[in-house]
């Protein structure tokens, strides 16, 4: 049992759903309980122990009906019946005896039946003449372990395993006896049926190792996929990545708000305050009846940010609102700008709708107008510039390509000025900052910091460390 | 607990049985998990939509097992000062006024300041002790000799700094009081946490619970639940009522009618002494299953559409 479950485990972990060691041992343990006589309450238990979300119970569901189905062929008769399904019971019994039948029927017509397999050498035509099923199951079983089913990382793979699975049960012998066979006529109904169990017995092959793809691979690919994705370039994400990308997105906002969410709520408990409570109580002649509380202001980070939304930048302008607003725990209070040439004021929109939603909106609204970073900042000075305090932390998300216009960069220094910090992010390579109409010259020097922040491991580290020192 | 109980709480099966002998309808899952709950004694996650009866549950729990219900309702600055413990400053502050007189008696004929310290010593911290310390629902659940169901109600609502500090207790039942110790639970009480999902729980505190979901019943099942709470209501009437709910529920509503407003409607039928469901009805007692106008405004038009697909048979 431990086995079983621990494979299955494995095959979890694959998937991606966190199992830790303990909840491997509850789950051990509530298996015991219930034991495995009913496959429907084993499911409910497992997945009462292991999946600790909506979103993980359906996929542990669905494996579970995938692995178990497995099993069945695959394990001795007691957990047979234990783990099977009903309609899966079923489907297998049917298959074998078409099977058995088949047999029966290539037997009756060979008299010298008996004498064949006496004829029989290798080992693996002696289990395909005695369609010993469980023990057939078994070999391919271990032939998988030996020659890592479970270990494949491309769906091209597939062939090559089930290639030599095969030959390490013996096919080469096989092969050879069916051409020593061939030599006399009387074996003809002999080779026959033993050419047929072949292909039955490869067909089996090529399911085991189907079953083991989806159930250790296919996942682990996708694990590469995200990897990746986190070091591409936003400018290059294409569409049919979108949608998983504003999931890593959210995945690691996730992480960072919970990293920082808890350091900074620290300070709002509170404790007696005796120079207070000893005040409000002297009406009453020095006897205490009303206590005061310390308490401490939660300190929030006010966050300004002003994104570019012009060709290429708006991108990764995109991810970067998502990312900031997916925050919302740690950074209640973040300020949105966008601007081509005008700048506007998005905070709004984002109460209104869904982030997605309302980035789209945005986008459509604000982008694809020519750059001008001149009139963008001067609307910024005269919506925004007299909120900004010396708790502020001003982002400008942008290339500095201002199509040969005027910076006023005395704008940028007074915000500079204002404001607790300023963080300059651009997606482009240092290397191309003020080529051809970039003016990141004229700006940097009004900035605390000036980044190239072009993949979601640079914004999740720029976010890092702003969080961090808020 | 476990011993107490071991007759009723020894199979799955049989805890569904008794529920429903109490008026609650569950699932298989539903008993599987307090079934586990109770034999590995291990808290239960419960989440879910609203009005699907998670709370329903430790209640119904706590009557079976003819257990204490100690409920705490979790929100936004809750502490421990309010889940666990607190001192009675008031009590100490007023007794500490009343004693002066005798504290003078105490230290009469102390010789110097050392000495005076050295003989308030001696009377310990018992301004500091069991006497003053009022207990909170935690560790209320703890002290209870014959052990109790402790329902910690919508701890999404809760900072993330209390699910934290609910770690030891979930775990090792127990809680460390710095002036007095640690108190260990005398028998341990069955947790059960429920969660509307408003936030996203720690791992920590998922790793340590068993995770029951529990989702919109079957039509079936809630065909059961309705008439364990409405059993006056007539099986036709019922099937119609079941039907129309499920149809509600494939809307696009802000909030989708739960089993709780199923209950009150059912009832509501009754009341009315309505035979069938048809428009004017529906119509008129829509607001018991929608809660917004908004909700509302989208099914007004959608009724006789819904009310022709509920009839449609052969539709379980």
């Amino acid at each position: 049992m431990q086995k079983v479950i621990g494979d299955f485990i494995h095959a979890l972990r694959h998937h991606g759903l966190p199992v830790s060691p303990a909840e491997t041992l509850d789950a051990l343990q509530a298996t015991k309980l219930v034991g495995l006589d009913n496959p429907q309450t084993l499911k409910t238990t497992l997945s009462l122990t292991l999946a600790k979300s909506l979103q993980h119970r359906v996929q542990l569901e669905e494996l579970f009906d995938q692995y178990f189905q497995q099993q069945v062929s695959n394990d001795n008769p007691e957990q047979e019946d234990s783990t099977d399904q009903p309609d899966q019971e079923d489907s297998n019994v049917a298959a074998t005896d078409n099977i058995s039948e088949a047999f029966e029927g290539d037997k009756s017509e060979s008299a010298e039946g008996s004498t064949a397999a006496t004829l029989m050498q290798s080992p693996l035509g002696q289990q395909l003449l005695d369609n010993d099923q469980p023990a057939l199951q078994m070999a391919i079983a271990s032939a998988g372990q030996a020659q890592g089913a479970s270990e494949m990382q491309l769906f091209t793979q597939k062939a090559q395993v089930s290639f030599r699975i095969m030959q390490q049960l013996g096919d080469q012998q096989l092969n050879q006896e069916l051409a020593e066979l061939a030599q006399d006529d009387a074996n003809l109904a002999l080779i026959e049926t033993l050419q047929q169990a072949r292909t039955r017995l490869r067909e089996q092959i090529g399911d085991y190792v189907e079953q083991q793809y989806l159930l250790y691979t296919q996942k682990s690919g996708e694990q590469l996929r995200e990897s990746n994705l986190q070091k591409i370039k936003l400018t290059n994400v294409d569409h049919s990545h979108q949608q998983q990308m504003t999931r890593l997105v959210q995945k690691a906002a996730k992480r960072l708000a919970t990293l920082h969410s808890r350091r900074r709520r620290v300070t709002k408990r509170g404790l007696l305050d005796v120079r207070k409570t000893i005040a409000a109580n002297a009406a009453y002649d020095g006897f205490l009846f009303h206590t005061k509380w310390k308490s401490t202001k939660v300190d929030r980070p006010k966050v300004m940010v002003l994104c570019d939304v012009s060709g290429s930048v708006s991108r990764v302008a995109r991810f970067l609102l998502l990312f900031l607003y997916s925050l919302q725990d740690v950074l209640p209070r973040v300020r949105s700008f966008v601007f081509a040439s005008d700048l506007g004021e998005v905070t709004d929109s984002f109460d209104k709708d869904e982030i997605e939603v309302a980035i789209a909106k945005i986008m459509d609204e604000w982008a694809n107008r020519p750059t001008d970073y001149g009139v963008a900042l001067t609307d910024f000075k005269q919506l925004a510039l007299k909120d900004i305090d010396n708790k502020t932390t001003v982002i400008m998300l942008g290339d500095a390509r201002n199509n040969n216009g005027d910076a006023k960069s005395e704008i940028w220094a007074e915000v500079y000025k204002r404001s607790q910090r300023v963080l300059w992010l651009n997606p482009e390579g240092r290397y191309s900052w003020n080529s051809g109409d970039s003016v990141m010259s004229e700006y940097a020097p009004h900035c605390s910091i000036v980044e190239p922040c072009n993949s979601l491991r640079d914004i999740t580290r720029i976010l890092g460390t702003l969080l961090q020192r808020t | 607990m476990i011993i107490k109980h071991k007759d009723q709480i020894r199979s799955p099966e049989e805890i569904r049985k008794n529920f429903e002998k109490l008026g609650y309808i569950c699932s298989d899952a539903i008993a599987t998990a307090v079934y586990l709950a109770c034999q590995l004694q291990k808290p239960i996650l419960i989440e879910g939509p609203p009005g699907v009866g998670k709370t329903e549950l430790a209640k119904k729990t706590a009557e079976y097992l003819s257990a204490p219900l100690i409920r705490m309702q979790c929100y936004e600055g809750l502490d421990e000062a309010k889940a666990l413990y607190e001192w009675k400053y008031g009590k100490q502050l007023l007794y500490t006024q009343l004693l002066k007189d005798q504290l003078g008696d105490v230290m009469r004929g102390a010789k110097g300041l050392d000495e005076s310290v050295e003989r308030l010593h001696q009377f310990g911290d018992i301004f500091y002790s069991e006497e003053f310390l009022e207990t909170r629902p935690l560790l209320q659940a703890l002290k209870e000799p014959d052990g109790a169901i402790l329902l910690i109600d919508e701890i999404d609502k809760a900072d993330q700094e209390f699910e934290a500090f609910l770690l030891e207790l979930l775990s090792e039942y127990q809680v460390s009081i710095p002036e007095i110790g640690t108190i260990k639970a005398t028998s341990r009480p069955i947790v059960m946490l429920t969660s509307n999902n408003t936030r996203e729980l720690g791992d920590a505190l998922k790793r340590r619970c068993l995770h029951l979901y529990i989702p919109f019943p079957d039509p079936k099942l809630e065909q059961k639940i309705i008439a364990s709470q409405v059993p006056e209501l007539g099986d036709e009437l019922r099937d119609q009522l079941v039907n129309f709910v499920k149809e509600l529920r494939q809307l696009a509503l802000k909030k989708v009618p739960a089993v709780s407003e199923s209950i009150d409607w059912a009832r509501a039928l009754l009341l009315l002494n309505v035979d069938e469901l048809n428009r004017e009805w529906v119509e008129m007692t829509l607001n018991l299953l929608l809660k917004f106008q908004d909700d509302i405004e989208i099914v007004e038009p959608e009724i006789n559409q819904l009310l022709s697909n509920m009839r449609k048979p052969g539709r379980h």
